[in-house]
């Protein structure tokens, strides 16, 4: 269908659409009018990634003299494909309506290991070793060196794609990864640098946060985006983390045994080069001198991960003259290697800010905060003079330059906490020295600056008004759409004790208590024989998942329910648990029914779907607190108390509710879908727990489902789902529509559609 | 018949009379109903002129092979083996003999005493006949009955499978059966032990191999190898019942230290690679909307806590990595079992020869894995399935009628077998009646139910349809008529009383009762009696079932007498037919 918003003909790939999706693209029009940021927030199942991608497109469209980019960001790379898809729809819709007027580039966008098509380079373990796989092959010295000595491999599909030169282009489309690898290999072009060069001139980019708000990747990838671009972050509940993550950074005992290993390394290659080309370490040096860390034309098969502190806060000037000459820096690292050693060696926990850290770093080991500032530029210059591929050989001493450069360039928002040992495991010496960054909002900040709209979105932002004060931000649209159902298709439920009426939660004291246990697998054995399909149980950790599902293999309870569904179980591996979940798929998908184990927080909360017959019933067995005794958790609390005012218990309950709700909101897709959803644990029937929770799941949540047990709960399961199973008119009932058409739009008109919501 | 030099084919043989025997040549003519065999040296006593009656079935050698053979078997046990000059000349006369005992075969057959049934002219090939021996020797139920009834003189051969021509069909057709899933049951580790003893039993079935097997390809490949040249079988299992012990204990160091000095022991011990490798392979085949390996090519963090505000990785231990191999996660066993019962039997082969199953597995993973490297069919399907889920449903049309077809492959069995469940279980859903599939495609039933609907929308329900209860009564009362064979006799919770007989006179009131469900199958299906055929058809039947009454009635007084009144009731709907006998007028 096609309709007016304002000016704008929106292009929508369906004959109808929800209302609260038609208020949210009003909504979003007019951010994107203002040339401001927003903040919206949605719930799950009402098409709100349709909705974003029609109306923006739409929008880009309805201007060509003035077009502006779309950049699209997603947590993972699986979401990414997912998106892709619905824009590939979405496409073909435009493409049939307005010709090829309509026609857009779009792409997404990921690592090497993701996209590379060379099968010596991808069959390489992890994303570090293919990119320096990638780089033996493609890095310009060896390019040269392969020039003139046949033998010397390189990669034929980057020489192809080299050979190619302008014409090395995307024509228009929509290209999820798969597309791009086996467009790659039709042409025999190389598909990561095709992408990467085509993500400047594409119409809509698709990737990961990373490579907005990660500096060091942002550095090299996203850098010369437009300032006419409109930037998404969808399911962006935890963009506070990410944020945080970006500027963290950790060292252990491995990372400086590396390290020292690396320097060492450097050491012996610089000696090689002075016997053999000295002229090139001269060359550097007087590079340095000229006030140019960097050359400016590297060719990006050279290029490495980009300067992790933020562009504004990189110093614009020459590097000091104590760490141009190469020795003369590897002494410094070394010194610095040796200093952080020391700090290991700590019997207690220490905490300090960056400013204390970086004075004693300047007594004890003479390297003033300029020096640690430029530490990772020099190292970067230094790696490309030596002429290094094998960059994952080296991550280690880089590990060590980027918390020198972090720690040189930030005097606020940040600690350095040093612990002896793992706080569960204190018998265990394992010594960690982790800068980690409290201030969410100094990662995002540039992206804030740099582009014209931001848009930030998820289906749980609540409490809506705590984001824009952790972000540092002024939207100008700043909202909370409700659900308009046709029927109660959502049921959630707070389930506080067992059949025996005994309490059930995941309080530590509770928590190994074998009744809680008992309970709790009773609990769902009561369900598995009555939902159908598949059922998605979350726990609050991997060990405590571990405990409760031996000792239900123990007390035989496990067998019982497998006698009605199979039961697959997250596991810390990725490749496994993948497997597991698509093995849970065909068994909901040819009837047979399954359970899926899963932990809050873990990789499948975050971003899997457990839509329609994949997840009719979701579990959430107590309350996901984060591990409180974190110490960079209590530093991230202390540092919102001081600055923001947030109360640190305030700050847990929202965080903990925030993710029971993204666990149990992956259940729902469309209005034709249903599902229901258990809080098992006592804690959610206080007040001051469940308030936290988004509205569209409070609005559902009757004041008699707040006190369950088992038996009661099983009981409402069955009379739901034997209403939900009844045919329903979908449009709506009693004057209130909840399925628009066309007509219904036109009808209505803008002035009085705004009045509906 | 059309063509006609089938009639009389004539070519040049030698016979023999063993395979060994350098034979006789000769001139063999065959017509419609008999062959000749001419020696070429006159004075040969080798004459051969044998009705095709007389021939049982025929036997040959393949295309190809040294010598083309036909060898004619006959009734009473003699054999004449022919070698032809060539293959061609052997295939048309091969041809030629299989028609012609087709043709004759029955009548063959027939006991003479039966000469006088008209249902004479049914022509049986030798291939019909094999598939009944067949069916015969598989079902000794039915063994009992034809033996019964056919050799008893009751039924002609003829009758007795003219209700079971369906049997023969399937067979025919060599449907697959209706393939049962395996048992989502987890080999639980949990040793039986003894109290005085420090010894530990493991129960180990045909059953519980399969599934080590298909869970375990590492098992699997170390029976491949071990058994028997290394040890044997009895051996194999006592090591890895060991294993499992060891494993059961949770003791990962003394895990270790026997698989240090024993290397078998490891084997098991150890952790499995070939499915560590085949998950590598498979992972290749992920719908791209759940790989979440992916996203570690986008991780560029290296922070040890990725999952925001989860604790460290918990299972950082104590132990050093030499300890590494020999840990095992429960989780990993629990998603490799479900898997594996998930894909289901793949295998079809007898349970019981240890060995020829875990050929058997090791061969379909093979084959599967090598069929996986690169199939573009699967890819396309994938991108079909993605775009099919991204789409979101109501709001739009539907494209496909959302129902999958049941995989029942005979409704029948399928229905009967059910039925003993659905009673016991029938809480308040219809699942056996639900079951029935019928012919018609998923498209068109969908059409004439949308149809159906849409006329209801459109008109109106004028009256209520059937209530639902009443449809409810009807169906089940439908449902038990139609299954009321021996397993809903045996099942049925109401008459669970069988279970409490003694095991003689259970089989016994078994066996008569499937006899008399025979007899009344035929019974009825001779009505209305209009001819004499039919009549004496009808009385010997009667006769047949007047036989078993007392036997019946024996049996009922045999047992105890707290039984009698339950016996009793279950032997009534037998006897029911007795009293029908008895009002009959035998009006004709």
């Amino acid at each position: 269908m096609k309709f007016q918003i304002e000016d704008v003909t929106v292009y929508f790939p369906y004959d109808n659409i929800y209302p609260e999706q038609y208020a949210y693209m009003v909504e979003l029009k007019r951010a994107l009018d203002a040339k401001g940021h927003c903040l919206l927030e949605m719930p799950t199942g009402t098409g709100k990634t349709i909705a974003l991608l029609s109306l923006i497109t739409s929008y880009a469209l309805s201007k060509p003299s003035n077009p502006i980019k779309f950049i699209y960001c997603t947590r993972t790379v699986h979401e990414m494909e997912k998106t892709l898809s619905e824009l590939k729809l979405l496409h073909n819709y435009q493409l049939q309506h307005l010709g090829p007027a309509a026609k857009i580039l779009a792409l997404g966008l990921s690592s090497r290991k993701n996209l590379c098509i060379n099968p010596t380079v991808v069959s390489a373990e992890n994303r570090d070793s293919v990119d320096a796989a990638c780089r033996k092959l493609t890095a310009s010295w060896v390019r040269e060196l392969a020039a003139e000595n046949p033998r010397i491999p390189t990669c034929s599909f980057f020489e192809n794609y080299e050979k190619s030169a302008s014409e090395a282009i995307l024509p228009p489309g929509v290209y999820t990864l798969q597309d791009l690898r086996a467009y790659g290999k039709l042409k025999g072009w190389c598909p990561y640098f095709l992408a990467r060069h085509m993500v400047q001139l594409a119409n809509v980019v698709v990737y990961s946060y990373q490579y907005l708000l990660d500096p060091k990747v942002a550095g090299i990838i996203s850098k010369e985006m437009q300032r006419e671009s409109v930037v998404v972050f969808d399911e962006a509940h935890n963009i506070d983390n990410v944020c945080i993550e970006a500027l963290s950074v950790s060292v252990r005992m491995q990372t400086l045994e590396g390290a020292t290993r690396n320097i060492n390394r450097m050491s012996q290659e610089i000696d090689r080069f002075k016997a053999t080309d000295a002229g090139r370490l001269r060359a550097e040096y007087n590079r340095l001198v000229e006030g140019l860390a960097l050359r400016g034309d590297l060719p990006a098969s050279d290029a490495w991960l980009a300067n992790p502190a933020l562009p504004n806060d990189i110093l614009k000037e020459a590097v000091p003259g104590n760490i141009r000459r190469a020795e003369h820096f590897l002494s410094v690292l070394r010194r610095l290697v040796q200093y952080i050693r020391g700090r290991l060696q700590t019997e207690n926990v220490e905490k300090e800010g960056p400013v204390a850290f970086v004075a004693s770093v300047n007594t004890q080991a003479g390297i003033d905060q300029k020096m640690l500032r430029f530490c990772y530029d020099r190292l970067h210059s230094l790696m490309l003079t030596l002429e290094i591929s094998d960059t994952d050989e080296f991550l280690h001493i880089q590990t060590i330059c980027d918390f020198a450069t972090l720690v040189g360039t930030y005097t606020r928002g940040f600690s350095i906490i040093i612990e002896p040992f793992d706080e569960r495991m204190p018998h265990i010496p394992d010594p960690v020295l982790q800068l980690c960054c409290h201030d969410a909002s100094l990662a995002i900040k540039p992206v804030f600056e740099r582009f014209q709209s931001v848009v930030i979105t998820s289906g749980t932002l609540s409490p809506i008004d705590l984001y824009p004060r952790l972000l540092n931000f002024n939207p100008v649209v700043s909202r909370s759409f409700t659900m308009s159902l046709t029927r109660d298709c959502i049921c959630p439920m707070v389930l506080t004790r067992g059949s025996d009426q005994l309490p059930v939660s995941t309080k530590y004291d509770l928590r190994s208590d074998p009744g809680v246990e008992k309970n709790y697998g009773k609990l769902l054995l009561e369900m598995v024989s009555v939902v159908p399909d598949g059922i998605v149980c979350f726990f609050v950790s991997y060990s405590y998942m571990d405990g409760i599902v031996n000792s239900w293999h123990e007390t035989g309870l496990l067998k019982e329910i497998m006698q009605h569904k199979l039961v697959f179980i997250e596991t810390q591996d990725v490749v496994e648990t993948t497997l597991a979940l698509d093995n849970y798929r065909k068994a909901c998908d040819c009837g047979r029914g399954a359970v899926f184990f899963s932990v809050a927080r873990g990789k499948v909360a975050e971003g899997i779907d457990f839509d329609r017959h994949y997840g009719r019933l979701v579990i959430m067995f107590g309350v996901p607190f984060q591990y409180t005794l974190s110490r960079i958790l209590l530093a991230r609390l202390e540092y919102l108390r001081d600055t923001f005012q947030i109360k640190e218990g305030d700050f847990l309950t929202f965080d903990a509710l925030r993710q029971a709700a993204q666990c149990v909101g992956r259940v729902i897709r469309s209005k034709a879908d249903y599902g229901m959803m258990i809080f098992a644990d006592k804690r959610y029937s206080r007040h001051d727990k469940r308030s936290k929770l988004p509205g569209w799941i409070l609005s559902h949540l009757r004041d008699a489902h707040l006190n369950l047990s088992t038996d009661m709960a099983a009981h409402i399961a069955r009379e739901f789902l034997r209403k939900m199973a009844q045919p329903y008119d979908k449009t709506g009932v009693m004057g209130k529509k909840t399925l628009l058409s066309e007509a219904d739009l036109e009808k209505m008109g803008n002035s009085n559609l705004g009045e509906m919501f | 018949m059309a063509d006609k030099q089938q009639q009389v084919v004539v070519k040049r043989a030698r016979h023999k009379s063993s395979v060994k025997d350098p034979g006789t040549p000769g001139v063999l003519k065959m017509t419609k109903d008999r062959f000749t065999f001419m020696a070429n040296d006159p004075s040969s006593p080798v004459k051969l002129n044998v009705e095709f009656r007389t021939i049982k079935g025929h036997k040959f050698t393949k295309d190809g092979t040294k010598q083309a053979l036909l060898n004619l078997t006959q009734d009473q046990g003699g054999n004449y083996i022919f070698e032809f000059e060539n293959f061609p000349d052997r295939n048309v006369c091969k041809d030629f003999v299989a028609s012609a005992i087709a043709l004759s075969g029955e009548a063959g057959r027939t006991v003479p005493e039966k000469s006088a049934v008209p249902i004479q002219d049914e022509q049986l090939s030798a291939a019909e006949m094999e598939r009944r021996i067949k069916l015969l020797q598989e079902d000794s139920d039915l063994q009992k009955l034809h033996k019964q009834f056919v050799i008893g003189g009751i039924l002609s051969e003829a009758e007795f499978w003219a209700t079971r021509k369906k049997l023969l069909e399937q067979n025919y057709s060599r449907r697959p059966k209706q393939r049962v899933a395996l048992k989502n049951d987890m080999w639980s580790t949990k040793p039986l032990a003894d109290g005085q003893s420090n010894r530990v039993t493991f129960n180990l079935t045909p059953e519980i191999i399969l599934q080590i097997f298909a869970e375990k390809p590492a098992v699997r490949q170390a029976y491949l190898n071990f058994v028997p040249n290394k040890m044997t079988e009895k051996e194999f299992w006592t090591k890895y019942s060991r294993a499992e012990y060891l494993h059961s204990t949770k003791n990962v160091i003394a895990a270790a230290a026997e698989a240090a000095e024993d290397e078998e022991l490891a084997v098991f011990l150890k952790q499995d690679d070939m499915l560590v490798n085949e998950a590598r392979k498979k992972i290749r085949q992920v719908d791209p909307t759940l790989d979440m390996e992916a996203d570690e090519g986008d991780d560029y963090m290296h922070l040890p806590i990725q999952d925001h505000g989860l604790p460290r990785n918990d299972n950082k231990d104590v132990l050093d990595s030499q300890y590494e191999p020999y840990r095992r996660s429960f989780s990993q066993h629990l998603n490799q079992h479900a898997a594996v019962v998930l894909q289901g039997r793949v295998i079809d082969v007898e349970l019981g020869d240890t060995r020829s199953v875990a050929e058997a597995l090791a061969r379909t993973k093979h084959a599967e894995l090598a069929k996986d490297a690169s199939d573009v069919y699967l890819d396309k399907e994938r991108l079909e399935r993605i775009s099919r889920m991204t789409e979101i449903e109501d709001l739009q049309a539907p494209r496909d009628p959302a129902v999958a077809p049941l995989s029942i492959k005979d409704p029948r069995d399928y229905f009967d077998s059910q039925q003993a469940n659905a009673f016991s279980t029938l809480g308040d859903t219809v699942s056996g009646a639900k079951q029935l599939k019928c012919s018609v495609s998923t498209r068109e039933a969908y059409c004439s139910l949308k149809e159906c609907i849409s006329e209801i929308k459109f008109q109106g329900l004028t009256e209520p349809t059937i209530n639902s209860e009443v449809a409810f009564k009807v169906l089940n009362g439908l449902a038990q008529n139609i299954s009321s064979n021996k397993y809903h006799l045996g099942r049925n919770p109401n008459e669970s009383i069988l279970d409490s007989l003694p095991k003689i006179t259970r089989e016994e009131l078994l066996l008569h009762w499937s006899s008399i469900q025979e007899l009344l199958k035929h019974f009825w299906s001779s009505y209305p009696i209009t001819t004499k055929y039919l009549l004496t058809k009808a009385t010997k039947l009667k006769d047949a079932m007047s036989q078993i009454y007392p036997k019946l009635q024996e049996i009922k007084e045999s047992v105890q007498s707290d039984l009698r009144h339950q016996v009793s009731l279950l032997v009534q709907p037998m006897l029911q037919v007795d009293v029908l006998f008895g009002n009959d007028k035998w009006s004709f």
